[in-house]
């Protein structure tokens, strides 16, 4: 029997052992007169709508039907059962060869693991219902809206249950995701400079986060944010300003990959610990390359695997025969940032459907990779599966996840594969389920994907680990592979907290009032409980928060 | 195996009968099971002091239709929690009043004789299965012990599982 948190909630209203009459002349409660285990083990036969009924029958019911135990069963039987199996399918030794290209992580399949890292004890209803919630794109809708927007307009990044903003008035703000408006910690910048672009990531310490801002002078800084304290600190500061503004940043400490308007891309290491704002060499480039031909939108990674650290830009490029297509190169550093190599692929292949068939084999044939055309419902080599006109509206990259967006409804998601001897592009497959022009799109490495209109009135959740595997059936789960986002209560901000807002103010949800003029541009961001979106309007600023708990 | 089958050992029941059981419908239960290895050989009468005859005469009865079934392993627990399903002996065999069914489980636990404990959560589950929390509350005679203010706040706070 496993052990349960909660024993002590338990005995509370524990009747007396054995009741066999009352005196108060009810007939006997024979099923209240089992022991806690007993009745637990009656309960994990129950479906989940039986064990919410169950809840309701008294406050020992309550407590024993909400058991994380049981919840937990639930949660692997209905989420991660199912994946497994498909996962032990790829495994079956029956499957044509062909079949066996690539699957996905084994650590993204079974993704609780992350879970346990939290040191807190994980109630499964809760995760339950999380992940009910995601699949049904049931949630809370709360909007902020900046109604004068600052020039440029604000950035946003959400980063483990707080938001960060950076504008040139305000600086650089801490939110709780939580509860939308109340801000957390502020710190305005130093040098009179715009923010251009804004990332954070979980540092190395627990309660910490490592927000790194780009300026328009070249300029980047690296703020630690203390979640525990609620406290923002400069850890330093680095001036490039010979490359022009910075356009994008994303990190994975300790390596934070910087882009400027001139593309020159830079990679830093941040040393670890170290407090002391202004030090010049606190962070020190690791390397510096100089790229021409990228177009945007482009989509920068770093991520560490195993002794190496690899550095993604994936950009747009286009083609002749098929049109716009992807580039992705990829740079390996090892951690003491010398480049080990440099790859690059890019969509064409798979846009035209040509499969790569690299299992069983080794170095020698790898720059000369064979090469099998699929001969079914595509009779002519010539002519591109995937054809796209005009550049996406946007491109998310998160291994081994590749996803763009589309003025023409559509999302196209790869899978790039990368392993020791070949980086390659396989599945592409368009995604339908949008009914108007997507403009922006993010994806996490565990396939869950975001996309939304770009009159904002349509938000979708994609789960493109079925939509992307071999084995799905694909005439079942075309439609069914994406949800709309549905708000289903409103929350307005209580007046109390608008204290705390400098330039911000919160308005009642605009589910029913269509937003016409909402630009295209703008930022998607979700953890596993939240969903954050800033859009721009003609006059203001929307940063809507959807709450999934 | 043909001399442990023969073997007899006696029960005695909590309320003071001995009756005469097969070794092997005996061994269906593990607390015995065990105690017969640990002991070796029971020549005395072994005492059940929380079964009352009538409720051990029905165990009994199981564990001799079930003598001969494959001991359980630990492997098949999700695919046999997937289903309420009840094999048709089984479900006659339960075809009893509240109060025997649940000195079943409470002997079956007691006993530590899991699949008829399992058929006796199962039939208990099917009870509550499919009933509204007022329709279970007069099943079992549960006392509601909410005030309508937490009946209203745990309604609310379950909203996100109904269909």
């Amino acid at each position: 029997m496993p052990k349960r948190g909660h024993n002590d909630e338990l005995s509370k209203g524990f009747p007396p052992k054995r009741q066999r009459t009352t005196e108060t002349g009810r007939a006997p409660d024979h099923l209240s007169s089992l022991s806690n285990e007993v009745l637990l083990h009656v309960l994990s036969f129950l479906p989940v709508q039986s064990l919410i009924t169950c809840q309701r029958l008294s406050h020992r019911f309550y407590a024993l039907a909400g058991d994380s135990e049981l919840w937990k069963r639930q949660y692997f039987s209905k989420w991660v059962r199912p994946r497994a199996r498909r996962f032990a399918m790829t495994r079956r030794p029956t499957f044509p060869q062909s079949k066996f290209e690539y699957s996905p992580r084994v650590s993204t399949w079974l993704d609780h693991g992350r879970l346990n890292r939290n040191e807190r004890v994980t109630n499964w209803k809760r995760q339950y219902q999380l992940r009910h919630n995601w699949s049904k794109g049931s949630c809370r809708i709360t909007e902020v809206e900046i109604p004068r927007p600052p020039r440029p307009p604000m950035l946003a990044t959400l980063c483990t249950g707080f938001v960060f903003t950076a504008d040139s008035q305000a600086g650089l703000r801490a939110w709780s995701a939580e509860r939308p408006g109340s801000c957390k910690a502020e710190l305005t910048f130093i040098h009179s400079s715009t923010p251009t672009a804004l990332t954070a990531a979980c540092g190395p310490e627990t309660n910490c986060i490592e927000v790194a801002v780009g300026f328009a002078d070249g300029r980047f800084n690296i703020y630690k944010m203390d979640t525990a304290k609620l406290r923002l600190d400069l850890r330093f500061s680095c001036s490039r300003s010979a490359h022009g503004a910075v356009t994008a940043v994303a990190s994975s400490y300790p390596y934070l990959m910087v882009i400027s308007e001139h593309m020159i891309l830079s990679l830093y290491k941040l040393p670890f610990g170290s407090d002391s704002p202004g030090a010049p060499d606190a962070a020190y480039p690791i390397a510096s390359l100089k790229a021409d031909n990228m177009l945007s939108p482009m989509s920068l990674s770093v991520r560490p695997t195993g002794p190496l650290v690899v550095a993604s830009i994936v950009y747009s490029i286009f083609h002749l025969g098929c049109g716009w297509s992807l580039g992705i190169q990829e740079l390996h550093f090892d951690k003491s940032g010398q480049q080990v190599s440099s790859r690059l692929t890019t969509t064409v292949d798979t846009q035209y459907g040509v499969v790569h068939l690299h299992m069983g084999r080794r170095h020698g044939r790898s720059s000369a990779p064979d090469r099998r055309s699929i001969t079914h419902s595509h009779t002519d080599p010539f002519q591109p599966i995937i054809l796209h006109q005009d550049p996406p509206t946007s491109v998310s990259y998160s291994h081994p996840y590749l996803l763009t967006s589309h003025a023409d409804n559509t999302l196209t998601v790869y899978l790039v594969v990368s392993n020791s001897d070949s980086l390659y592009v396989r599945g592409g497959k368009r995604l339908w389920g949008h009914t108007s022009s997507v403009s922006a799109v993010q994806v996490s490495d565990r396939g869950k994907a975001v996309s939304v209109s770009s009159r904002g009135d349509e938000v979708r959740i994609w789960e493109l680990e079925s939509s992307i595997s071999p084995f799905a059936d694909h005439q079942a789960s075309e439609d069914d592979n994406s949800v709309k986002v549905s708000p289903n209560k409103s929350h307005t901000l209580e007046g109390g907290d608008l204290g705390l807002l400098s330039g911000m103010r919160a308005r009642s949800p605009l589910v029913d009032v269509p937003s016409k003029a909402t630009q295209g541009r703008g930022y998607i961001g979700f953890d596993d409980e939240r969903l954050l979106l800033l859009r721009e309007k003609e006059y203001a600023q929307l940063l809507e928060f959807y709450d999934f708990t | 195996m043909a001399e442990t089958n023969t073997q007899e050992l006696t029960f005695t029941s909590s309320d003071g009968k001995n009756m005469k059981v097969p070794r092997d419908v005996a061994e269906r239960s593990l607390l015995i099971k065990n105690m017969l290895e640990d002991l070796g050989e029971a020549t005395e009468a072994i005492p059940i002091p929380n079964v009352t005859e009538n409720v051990l005469t029905k165990v009994l009865e199981w564990c001799t239709h079930h003598r001969n079934d494959p001991p359980t392993t630990g492997d098949e627990d999700d695919s046999r929690r997937k289903t309420t399903d009840i094999e048709e002996w089984d479900q006659k065999f339960m075809q009893v009043d509240q109060e025997m069914l649940f000195e079943i489980i409470l002997a079956a636990n007691y006993l530590d004789i899991k699949p008829l404990l399992d058929i006796g959560c199962k039939t208990v589950a099917n009870m509550i299965k499919g009933k509204s929390p007022e329709e279970i509350r007069k099943t079992f005679n549960i006392q509601n012990d909410f005030t309508p203010e937490e009946e209203d706040q745990i309604r609310r706070e379950n909203e996100w599982a109904e269909e």
